[in-house]
């Protein structure tokens, strides 16, 4: 290389942003923009229409008062703690039940897979009239006789809740038993061959060869999970008709953000708030589960 | 070193993504009080709010008709689809793009005037007072906002209260006295309850905040810088309903029901009573006939004057053609097109005398016709009960409040209280 060359080469120390420019804007613009916005919001008294003043920690103080807070707080913990461990083992069963190359178990993994690619609007239709007060599974109660009157999974507080827990193991087990089957499927075979020839059923091959295959992929799937069970929005909002069930007491820290970030009267600066906690609560659950998923591995 | 920053960088910057929300609040404000001068000319905005199917023959002559008495001017007609309108609105106020005229309701208009959005008509144009029914006029004056005008009245919404005969004769309810009081109303409903054990009410929605000013509560102080609706009178109210509950004449499902799931429930046979508009007839043929055929019509439930809601044309104070837009606004609110478009939705008309024409007078003795007229009367002596003060959130929070009173999770006092202190940090301050 001549010194000409070397040169030319370092004129262009700008070559390196260039090729960063696409995704470096892209984060920019969608990620680090809205959160400065956000953590700037968070400490003042903003609306939609009006800038507002600095209030300090005002809106952080004002959240440890709000009921509507603590409700939503224990909802979204209480998704996280319910859902993520169905979520981790649910779809592990499933993939290995439907892990083969025959017609019928493709048959079984597209229909699996059939609530993941289905519209959020349609999975709510579905779910709504089939827990309606007058919906299916109480007509169908109501017919054999086991109710007088009723249930009211879209009424009842924790019925609900639960009611949408249902839903969204049921959309996600699909997603999550397809990320298993591309694990399971790197899964040395002669380990299966070495258990079958020590007398090892199909059930002792599957906890000693395939959950420890998979161990890495659960702990991801547990990650996405958990972090998808805290932001939970959709499943709430269809199933209570966008009211957050009767009194509020379905709300989670998403839907609360929305009533309180939203329309002409949104107080932007307590939404901002509200969305500041989210994140440190989901930073430390990601930390959490990045410290014990490097722990078991360093093990 | 790089790995301990990389292992705390990672669930930051994952965090970062997930729970980023680009809110924002903004705003400039502009002279919203001087005197609306210069030529109607250049090109003007006027939205409106689901009026395109049906009324699209309306709108658009009622465009070209401006637009010919006015040469030189053009009148962009944009129609938003019924859901998100306040949402439409929201991102508009936000980014500054309000169109010129915008259809508006009082709780939106407040909203929007508060931060200086829109023309104080007080003072650009108090001559055209004149020209509206004086309770229409005053439901745009918004007393905590120095007593401004903010918008021209353009249509107004009442009617009766219909009632599902055959679910009366079923759950034993006389249909030869229907309820015209909210005493009657709640006892009629214990009646049925104590017939009816399947789930069928006479209440399909818990009461809003126009349910306490029918009711006789004191909605607000004079002054409008405070909400007074947890006095006694507003806790017995919804100590009615909680007995009604406890009866088995509400149902749990009917405490989270917003206004359309109580019309669904009652076109579903579930519920007895239904307070409608002078459209709800219409509807009910269209899409429930086989309910159509068993309603009787009878006066508002009220212990007051009836209740009323109003739609107005507001115009954006940071219009470029302002004299453009106001001209607009008073030509579609104006006598003449006010009953030209009551003659086709069933709506009934803000300006002066409109009610005095024989569309709303005379009785051809059909159904409908009978509805218009009775409306219309109702219309007369009818107010607008909803505090343009009173937010949307705040009716939220109301409605969840009294559902954990009704539900026995909150002391009934405690809930009103706690309403009036939320809709209270919401006024201007």
């Amino acid at each position: 290389m001549t010194s000409a060359s070397i040169g030319r080469t370092h004129d262009r120390w700008w070559a390196p942003w260039l090729f960063l420019a696409p995704a470096l804007a892209v984060v920019v613009v969608f990620i680090l923009f809205p959160f400065t916005n956000t953590l700037a919001l968070s400490v003042t008294d903003a609306t939609l229409l009006k800038p507002g003043q600095f209030i300090g920690a005002d809106n952080f103080v004002r959240l440890w008062s709000d009921e509507r807070f603590r409700i939503a707080m224990i909802n979204s913990t209480l998704y996280v703690i319910c859902v993520v461990p169905v979520m981790i083992a649910a779809p592990l069963v499933l993939a290995a039940l439907v892990n083969g190359t025959t017609r019928i178990l493709g048959f079984f993994r597209t229909a699996f897979y059939l609530p993941v690619v289905m519209s959020s609007v349609i999975v709510g239709l579905i779910w709504t009239n089939l827990l309606d007060q007058r919906g299916l599974i109480n007509q169908l109660l109501g017919w054999l006789g086991a109710i007088d009157t009723p249930i009211g999974f879209l009424s009842d507080r924790w019925l609900t809740l639960i009611s949408a827990m249902v839903v969204t193991v049921w959309t996600g087990l699909g997603y999550y038993m397809v990320i298993y089957l591309a694990a399971m499927a790197n899964i040395d075979r002669s380990l299966y061959e070495a258990a079958a020839i020590d007398g090892a059923g199909p059930i002792r091959q599957f906890l000693h060869v395939t959950v420890p295959g998979v161990r890495s992929t659960s702990a991801l799937i547990g990650l996405f999970s958990s972090v998808s069970a805290f932001r939970v929005f959709g499943e709430v909002y269809v199933l209570t008709g966008g009211t957050g069930g009767t009194g509020g007491q379905n709300t989670t820290i998403t839907m609360l953000i929305q009533q309180e970030g939203t329309g002409l009267q949104a107080q932007t600066g307590y939404a901002g708030a509200i969305s500041m906690v989210m994140f440190v609560v989901l930073g430390g659950l990601l930390a959490a589960q990045l410290w014990f998923q490097n722990r078991g591995g360093d093990k | 070193m790089f790995r301990r920053t990389a292992r705390f960088a990672l669930p930051v910057v994952a965090a970062l993504a997930l729970s980023a929300c680009g809110i924002g609040g903004g705003s400039d404000t502009a002279d919203t009080t001087a005197t609306v001068s210069g030529e109607v000319k250049g090109e003007i905005t006027f939205q409106t709010w689901n009026l395109k199917g049906g009324y699209e023959k309306y709108f658009t002559d009622l465009v070209t008709a401006f637009q010919t008495a006015n040469p030189g001017t053009t009148v962009k007609w944009i129609d938003q689809p019924p859901e998100g309108y306040q949402d439409k609105l929201s991102a508009d106020a936000a980014a500054g793009s309000l169109p010129d005229v915008v259809d508006i309701g009082p709780e939106a208009a407040f909203t929007l005037a508060n931060a200086g959005m829109l023309l104080d008509l007080s003072k650009t144009d108090p001559d055209a007072a004149k020209d509206y029914l004086p309770k229409a006029w005053e439901a745009n004056k918004f007393a905590s906002l120095g007593g401004g005008i903010y918008a021209y009245p353009w249509y107004l919404n009442t009617g009766p209260s219909f009632y599902n005969t055959a679910l009366l004769d079923k759950c034993g309810v006389p249909k030869d006295n229907l309820p015209a009081t909210y005493d009657a109303l709640f006892a009629a409903g214990e009646a049925m309850a104590a017939k009816c054990k399947s789930g069928e009410t006479m209440v399909g929605r818990l009461p809003a905040i126009e349910t306490f000013g029918a009711y006789g509560v004191p909605l607000m102080n004079a002054e409008g810088t405070k909400f007074t609706f947890n006095d006694a009178k507003g806790a017995e109210l919804v100590n009615h309903y909680k007995k009604l509950f406890e009866a088995g004449g509400l149902t749990e499902a009917t405490l989270n029901k917003l206004q359309t799931g109580e019309v669904d429930a009652f076109k579903a046979g579930q519920v007895g009573w239904l307070p409608g508009s002078s459209y709800t007839l219409k509807d009910l043929k269209a899409t429930a006939p086989k309910i159509a055929e068993t309603v009787a019509i009878a006066p508002h439930v009220t212990n007051d004057k009836p209740n009323m809601y109003i739609e107005s044309l507001a115009v954006n104070a940071k219009s470029k053609n302002t004299a453009t837009a106001v001209a607009f606004a008073k030509f579609a609110t104006n006598k003449a097109n006010q009953l030209g478009f009551s003659n086709q939705a069933a709506i009934f008309p803000s300006a002066t005398g409109a009610l005095d024409d024989a569309y709303f007078t005379t009785d051809d003795g059909t159904p409908e016709t009978k509805l218009r007229v009775e409306s219309a009367k109702a219309v007369s002596e009818a107010i607008v009960y909803w505090p343009a003060a009173f937010s949307s959130k705040s009716v939220d929070f109301l409605r969840e409040q009294i559902a954990l009173a009704v539900l026995g999770k909150k002391d009934v006092q405690a809930a009103l209280d706690e309403s009036v202190k939320y809709a209270d940090e919401n006024l201007p301050k």
